[in-house]
């Protein structure tokens, strides 16, 4: 009995000791002021004490019993935006002290919580990590929390907001106050397959039907059509006997299928000129009056133009959310997906992805010929504009002015900003976390080496064309203005139920988008045309 | 003054009931009536000032170099604005296509679905009532979908009708992308889980019917439907009413399946009445129009129920 309890007391001091030692050994700290953070699977990323800030250290536990929650859209350990919170989790724990509670929400799901929290007061969360739509209806109200301060002290992990294109940054700033922790750059880009669009026999046969040669990439969308509608319908890939398609489009109604539309229709229906005024530069509503532009015959063209674009890609797609699109294209299903960075990435990603290697990326294509609101006339273009954009939610960390511990959260958010950490959940896709800072793009734009990338596993041909056209995206003369005013989700939620409408054969374009226009009308009286258009004047930088 | 003592006594017992009625059905009912002639606003004033840290005994915390730590404290002042807006809400519903369309399909969805619902759970139970091979096993089989929750069910027959790959795809049938076949698909779904309740309720009610008139009326009745018409139809109506009433109740409330399934989708082509006041309560947080909808919705169910009643009443009279 004696001899059971000694080997009970010594397992157990062996497991005590075991799980001592796996939890110490996520932050090492060296002599030379260097710092390995190590996760769970042993991924090490590298940085220095001064990085980190000063309220860190060997010795110091400065969040100690505090227990912070933040909430994110569900995708699990691995999953987007979800992924480098559980990552970074078991750092942040040893490196304060704390105890971090991640709350995954589907992504329908989020925006009721967090605003079910703040209107109520609950105060159940710390943070949320946020789409930049969502800005208008909580900084203005009063529930987020400004992080300029924390920035300045030096007492919490380093990063800038210098490090952002000016369009990534305003998303996380309001009225020049910072509120948004850097963390995701989203923007749409065309992916496609290099190897179809460069076979000599599809090309002479696509010459020989459409009497031109085929672009790689595309320059316009009318382009890519004919390519699409070329390749649809041919078994043009060999990982099955199958046909394969055109296009892939993620359309399911209430996820997010509208931002197809917001980031294709840009170039038909924003008039391009040097400065933003009534006419030029502006897309969702005039900014003298805050009648919706979304109905104009530039955005009905784009519809129709998305509706034929459709038609080249599997008719379920309907019902698709961005896992079924993307793991459509991964699959060697499409020639063609427009979306956001992950895609790129998770083409590297050989578990899941058959086409490592041929997974071409460029800016979007821009249409032909746009609207001019000024004359109200079509302009057709030999050399149209390209058109960047921040479409998508740039998801990222916002503090919550009901959270009892600002400080603790804040070391959070700024520990997974910091730019070696930054930099490595760019290069992996699983993240969700999508390239946009400078020091992500290779040089001479950036400050990143191919060689960093080749070591994450990236394919080299790959990797240049996903930098170059995020680079071109976020830098673009010619801008998709983001719309972030009170009100955002339920104006873009409208929008994303008649173009769903649409794509599904219901109703026509031109009906969707006047629909959509009436009810944004509806939507603007009831908060208030003159705060709303006040908002969206700061928004898009109208004076 | 026995008399006086009962009539306390049934005060005491009934007042759980009547604080429970007051609490959860009353209260809540004229707070949403109160919300839908207001319009709420709400947001907060915030002002922060910096303190210092104090660890548990109450001394302050240094930070490494031997300085007091400070945190910041945030003193919030929440402002709730109710401006009162009339029956604009309730105008409102009439002009709103969407609460157009939302109408459409709770009534094609409950007109189909409910009386399939009873056809099929009336077969199934005179089938069941019979001699039949392994019997009660496959009672047991046939409950089973009652137990599940209706979300559940929602993403289960959201990878069944998954259209690229999924079970049924080789049909090639888009159940999930085309607004019609949408509309079944939820259709489908919940005659596969209410059916076997009808099933139950029903088989319960045969079960109930004395053998001596049923093989009395077999003696007179010349044919199975001149039976069924005859004296099993009469004897079932009482619980066809209620299991009517009831599933109607239940399916005029439909949300679970269109959000699980469809998302309300495509366009607005499964998105109920509830579906639409929980978007337009929870995600545009337009909670004045919300209760306004779901006032709409509760009257359509009471004059229903109230309708139900009087025949349930008329037809044991």
């Amino acid at each position: 009995m004696k001899l059971f309890k000694s080997l009970g007391l010594f397992v157990s001091a062996c497991l005590t000791c075991g799980i001592a030692t796996a939890a110490d050994h996520h932050v090492k700290w060296h002599d030379d002021g260097k710092v390995d953070l190590v996760m769970e699977d042993g991924t090490t990323i590298s940085t220095t004490r001064e990085e980190l800030g000063s309220l860190f250290g060997p010795d110091q536990k400065p969040f100690d019993g505090v227990s912070i929650s933040v909430t994110v859209n569900s995708g699990g350990p691995k999953g987007g935006i979800s992924g480098p919170l559980y990552s970074f989790r078991p750092i942040w724990e040893e490196l304060t002290g704390g105890k971090l509670e991640i709350v995954e929400l589907p992504f329908g799901e989020h925006y009721t919580k967090m605003m079910l929290d703040l209107r109520n007061g609950t105060g159940q969360y710390d943070a949320f990590m946020v789409g930049a739509f969502w800005y208008g209806d909580i900084v203005p109200n009063g529930y987020a929390f400004p992080i300029d301060d924390f920035m300045t002290t030096g007492e919490y992990p380093q990063w800038t907001y210098d490090s952002m294109p000016q369009s990534l940054k305003t998303l996380h700033t309001w009225e020049g106050v910072g509120y948004g922790v850097l963390n995701d750059g989203d923007g749409q880009v065309l992916y496609y397959r290099r190897d179809a669009l460069a076979n000599p026999e599809w090309r002479a046969q696509f010459k020989k039907e459409y009497g031109y040669s085929m672009p790689v990439p595309p320059k316009t969308w009318q382009q890519m059509l004919d390519i699409s509608n070329f390749f649809n319908g041919k078994n043009w890939d060999s990982n099955d006997p199958d046909p394969d398609s055109g296009t892939v489009l993620h359309l399911k109604v209430g996820e997010q299928g509208h931002y197809h539309f917001q980031s294709l229709s840009a170039s038909f229906a924003i008039t391009p000129g040097p400065e933003l005024d009534q006419y030029h530069n502006v897309y969702w509503f005039d900014p003298t009056n805050m009648k919706p532009l979304i109905n104009s015959p530039g955005h009905v063209a784009a519809l129709e133009f998305l509706q034929e674009l459709h038609k080249t890609g599997p008719s379920a797609q309907v019902g698709w959310s961005l896992g079924e699109a993307w793991d459509y294209f991964l699959r060697g299903k499409s020639v063609f997906v427009f979306s956001w960075g992950d895609v790129g990435s998770l083409c590297q990603d050989t578990s899941r992805s058959k086409i490592q290697g041929v997974c071409a990326s460029s800016i979007l294509p821009s249409s032909d010929t746009y609207y001019d609101h000024e004359t109200k006339k079509f302009v057709k273009t030999t050399n149209p504009v390209k058109v960047g954009n921040t479409t998508g939610g740039s998801w990222h960390g916002v503090i919550s002015n009901y959270s009892a511990n600002p400080e603790a959260t804040y070391s959070l958010l700024s520990l997974m900003a910091i730019k070696p950490a930054s930099i490595w959940l760019a290069q992996n896709g699983w993240t969700g976390v999508d390239p946009g800072f400078t020091y992500q793009f290779l040089e001479p734009q950036g400050e990143a080496g191919l060689g960093d990338y080749l070591d994450a596993g990236w394919s080299e041909a790959d990797v240049k064309d996903y930098l170059k056209a995020y680079y071109e995206t976020f830098f673009a003369d010619t801008f998709l203005p983001y719309l972030r005013i009170p009100g955002s989700f339920e104006y873009w939620d409208i929008l994303d139920k008649n173009l769903s409408a649409t794509m599904s054969g219901e109703i026509s374009a031109k009906q969707a988008l006047d629909n959509t226009a009436k009810t944004w009308e509806q939507i603007t009286d009831r908060l208030g045309r003159d705060q709303q258009l006040g908002y969206y004047q700061s928004a898009i930088g109208y004076k | 003054m026995r008399t006086h003592r009962n009539t306390k006594a049934r005060f005491v017992f009934l007042l759980p009931a009547a604080i429970w009625v007051l609490t959860f059905t009353i209260f809540p009912l004229v707070y949403s009536l109160y919300i839908s002639v207001h319009k709420v606003e709400t947001k907060m004033n915030v002002s922060r000032e910096k303190v210092p840290m104090l660890d548990e005994s109450g001394n302050p915390v240094l930070d490494a170099k031997g300085n007091p730590r400070t945190k910041i404290q945030i003193n919030r002042e929440k402002i709730s604005t109710w401006t009162n807006i009339g029956l604009t809400n309730f105008k409102r519903l009439v002009e709103d296509p969407q609460v157009h369309s939302a109408i459409k399909v709770t009534s094609i969805f409950v007109l189909v679905a409910v009386p399939s619902q009873l056809v099929l759970g009336i077969l199934l139970a005179l089938l069941f009532n019979q001699r039949l091979w392994a019997r009660s096993f496959l009672r047991a089989v046939m409950l089973l979908p009652i137990f599940a929750t209706p979300l559940a069910v929602g993403y289960l027959f959201f990878t069944i009708f998954y259209e690229e790959g999924g079970p049924l795809g080789f049909l090639g049938v888009p159940f999930l992308s085309n607004p019609d076949w949408a509309l079944f698909s939820v259709i489908l779904v919940d005659i596969w889980q209410w059916t076997p309740f009808c099933f139950l309720v029903f088989l319960a009610a045969l079960q109930g019917i004395p053998n001596e008139l049923m093989e009395a009326a077999k003696m007179e009745s010349k044919s199975k439907w001149g039976l069924f018409a005859n004296i099993i139809f009469p004897m079932l109506t009482p619980t066809i009413v209620i299991v009517l009433l009831l599933r109607l109740a239940e399916a005029i409330k439909l949300f679970d399946i269109p959000f699980a399934l469809t998302g309300g989708g495509p366009g607005v082509a499964t998105q109920s009445m509830s579906f639409l006041a929980f978007r337009t309560g929870l995600r545009y947080f337009d909670l004045g129009y919300a209760s306004a909808m779901s006032y709409c919705l509760l009257i359509i169910v009471m004059i229903i129920v109230t309708l139900f009643f009087r025949k349930l009443r008329q037809s044991y009279a």
